[in-house]
């Protein structure tokens, strides 16, 4: 089978593809992104997750109907490591509304979200996600949002 | 060319981190790949990693009593010559501060992120880096 070369264009569309399944909570096309193997560092987390873990948790926390994702990148340079390996990194901007483990809802707004994606390319073509990093170059702080009880009639 | 080995990944990590703390002779330049690109610290984007090495070099203090502690070290590699080392870190860093004083940054939650590529001479060289904290660090500072 003939294998398209990676290429810069070919990363900055799987970076976009990324980001729209992660705004659109997509989550059957957000997971397909992933190796199953993939070691991910999430913006807060203490330690890495692999991919199998981290889609539990992201299901609970981003994909629910109470939540919301949105994003907005900067510029993504590209580094092509081999025939079939590449890095993105890049900065975003990052708005969210998700669902603690304690079932609050919590408004976090990361402005200066910085990525590291590194994307391989599979025999049939599709390009995976086998290692992510993601932190924020200045603190964030997350607002709580109350829920308001209706009122009674 | 042999494919890059996890213990070979290991050894220059803990030569990186011996040099962060002061107590190797080596330049950090020369563990990177001259088009190597960093995000680490309060950095918004990817940048240079020359641009951000010439930072760090002056925060290393020789003879320091500066020091990491590093967790288990996980090697992927997903190419004969490219290898993706991922841990987290505790580094206590002493470093010259503002008017002669002196600053001691302690990142408990540290995440590390290395992407080593073989050079020609089969030597490896950190091609990226992303360095980030899941805390703030703790500040000490101390008079001149």
């Amino acid at each position: 089978m003939h294998m398209e070369p990676i290429t810069s264009e070919r990363v900055r569309r799987a970076v976009q593809d990324f980001w729209d399944a992660f705004t659109h909570q997509a989550k059957n096309r957000f997971q397909e992104l992933y190796s199953p193997t993939a070691v991910c560092f999430a913006a807060d987390g203490r330690r890495s997750e692999a991919a199998r873990l981290m889609w539990v948790r992201r299901e609970r926390e981003f994909f629910g109907p109470k939540s919301s994702v949105g994003a907005k990148l900067g510029a993504v340079s590209v580094q092509i490591l081999g025939p079939n390996l590449a890095s993105a990194s890049y900065g975003f901007h990052f708005s969210i509304i998700r669902i603690l483990p304690n079932g609050s809802r919590v408004e976090v707004e990361v402005p200066f979200g910085r990525a590291t994606q590194v994307f391989e390319c599979e025999p049939d073509g599709r390009m995976l996600i086998i290692h992510e990093h993601l932190s924020s170059a200045e603190p964030v702080t997350a607002k709580e949002i109350r829920e308001v009880s209706p009122a009674r009639a | 060319m042999m494919s890059i080995t996890p213990d070979q990944v290991r050894a220059e990590i803990r030569r990186f981190w011996q040099i962060m703390c002061g107590k190797a002779p080596d330049r950090l330049e020369d563990l990177y790949s001259p088009s190597a690109l960093v995000l680490t610290g309060k950095a918004r984007k990817p940048e240079e990693a020359n641009a951000a090495l010439l930072r760090r070099a002056r925060q290393i203090s020789p003879n320091s009593d500066s020091s990491a502690d590093l967790g288990a070290v996980e090697v992927q590699i997903p190419d004969p010559g490219v290898a993706i080392a991922s841990y987290t870190y505790k580094f206590h860093q002493t470093r010259p501060g503002e008017r002669g004083s002196v600053e001691k940054r302690h990142t408990l939650y540290g995440r590390a992120t290395q992407i080593f590529q073989q050079d020609a001479r089969g030597a490896l060289r950190i091609v990226h880096e992303h360095l980030s904290a899941a805390t703030n660090p703790e500040l000490e500072r101390r008079g001149s």
